[in-house]
């Protein structure tokens, strides 16, 4: 608008008297320009209508029941600082003989993600989350010591999100066999006994771009990433939407992690 | 340096929460997504928050951050799958209240606000109903005050522009 560029000061008080911040003294200036301009005065009573009809509209907003989440996020008590207290047991921990799948796929490890990664992910989430019994070789009681384990076979600091956000706890973890390299494997499950699994091992070569990819295999949805070294994927069975939100926890707090259990 | 946060003013704080990541959002569920990110976000960085100050223009900052970051995230690559945006395009499909009283220019200011560019949009909001300060605004945005001061400026005369002529009803009683 041709006004604005002719009067930027004039036209940013007029802002800022509709706003209510003017500092004090300028306000009857302000009131007194607007007396004698009636273009000005138009533009001061259009710009306050837009702002109560906002709020109208908005603040209906406020009013509407809040999902029970959203409380429980906010709410949320500090469990890293409650993990972190615990302290380690030397544990026993038997390297598990793990799945094997090697010859698979051939293109492993090119630039990027394998997208084999995304479908070794998806088989070894739906052998371990079938087992019943033993899903996990070390278990969330001793989710220090597994991150400690892992973090030396993985060869990277590894890292247990805290997933409660989103309504998942931890179950455990176990190492398995990838084409290349070692793989963690962290197991977790929500209320309806729903399971995830988070997987990680760290890459051939270099560091990629942190991307979300998403690939369904055999049923299996799986969100998979890079970050710091490592490729990083969340599988499960919830539908895609349900699985992102889950991934963007996981991926925030790997990414940062402040919450979850370290290794140290 | 805060060990926790104030439950009781988190859990107040959402409503408000739930405003902003619809105006950034535009989908009310995508919004609710943003949000549950924006408590988890805190809670990681209960330690940045300096007790006593503003919590709610603290939590605005953390959810501008991170809807910003996921957008650029979203779409860094085409076979990246959109985190703020489920495909939905930019649809601008927020819930106007419909009452009987529910009046044409409500309904039409709604809409128009859908159609300006998000960050004009973002600073009009913060200021006309979440009454921020201008101060207050470029800091969770993370942008000059002057730039605050024509977003907000060009979010009006646009608005302005679609509304075409002023309706005689759309003076306001106060």
């Amino acid at each position: 608008m041709n006004t604005i560029n002719a009067q930027p000061a004039d036209d940013h008080l007029l802002h800022a008297y509709v706003d209510g911040q003017l500092p004090p003294g300028s306000r009857a200036d302000v009131e007194a320009a607007i007396a004698r301009d009636p273009e000005a005065a138009a533009r001061v009573a259009e710009f306050r209508a837009q702002n109560a009809l906002l709020r109208e509209g908005m603040d209906a907003w406020l009013d509407e029941p809040i999902p029970a989440q959203l409380i429980a996020a906010a709410t949320r008590p500090a469990r890293a600082a409650h993990w972190r207290q615990w302290v380690a047991v030397a544990a026993t921990l038997v390297i598990g003989v793990a799945m094997g799948w090697t010859g698979r796929d051939a293109t492993l490890a090119r630039a990027g993600i394998p997208t084999t990664f995304a479908r070794e992910a998806a088989f070894a989430h739906a052998i371990y989350t079938a087992d019943v019994r033993r899903p996990v070789e070390v278990s969330a009681s001793d989710a220090q010591s597994l991150v400690t384990w892992l973090t030396r076979r993985v060869g990277q600091t590894a890292h247990a999100p805290d997933l409660s956000s989103v309504g998942f706890e931890l179950v455990g973890g176990r190492l398995i066999a990838g084409n290349e390299k070692p793989t963690a494997l962290l197991m977790y499950e929500n209320a309806a006994k729903q399971r995830l699994t988070l997987q990680w091992r760290k890459m051939a070569s270099g560091t990629g771009e942190a991307q979300f990819r998403y690939d369904v295999e055999n049923g299996v949805g799986v969100f998979y990433w890079i970050d710091d070294a490592c490729a990083y994927a969340l599988s499960g069975s919830l539908d895609r939407r349900q699985l992102l939100a889950v991934a963007r926890v996981a991926y925030g707090q790997i990414a940062s992690p402040d919450a979850g259990v370290h290794a140290h | 340096m805060a060990l926790t946060l104030p439950h009781p003013d988190l859990v107040a704080a959402i409503p408000r929460l739930r405003r902003y990541a619809r105006v950034l959002t535009g989908d009310a569920n995508r919004a609710d997504d943003l949000v549950q990110d924006t408590l988890a976000r805190a809670w990681e960085k209960r330690t940045l928050w300096q007790a006593g100050t503003d919590l709610r223009a603290w939590l605005f900052t953390i959810m501008h951050n991170l809807f910003v970051n996921q957008r650029a995230l979203a779409r860094r690559d085409a076979r990246t799958v959109s985190i703020d945006d489920e495909g939905a395009g930019d649809a601008w499909q927020l819930p106007v209240q419909a009452t009987q009283f529910t009046r044409v220019e409500l309904t039409e200011v709604m809409q128009s606000v859908g159609k300006l560019p998000a960050e004009q949009r973002e600073v009009l909001i913060l200021a006309a109903v979440e009454e921020l300060r201008y101060e207050e605004i470029a800091e969770v945005m993370s942008i000059p005050i002057g730039t605050v001061m024509s977003r907000l400026s060009r979010a009006r005369e646009k608005l302005r522009r679609m509304a075409g002529e002023p309706p005689v009803q759309l003076k306001v009683v106060k």
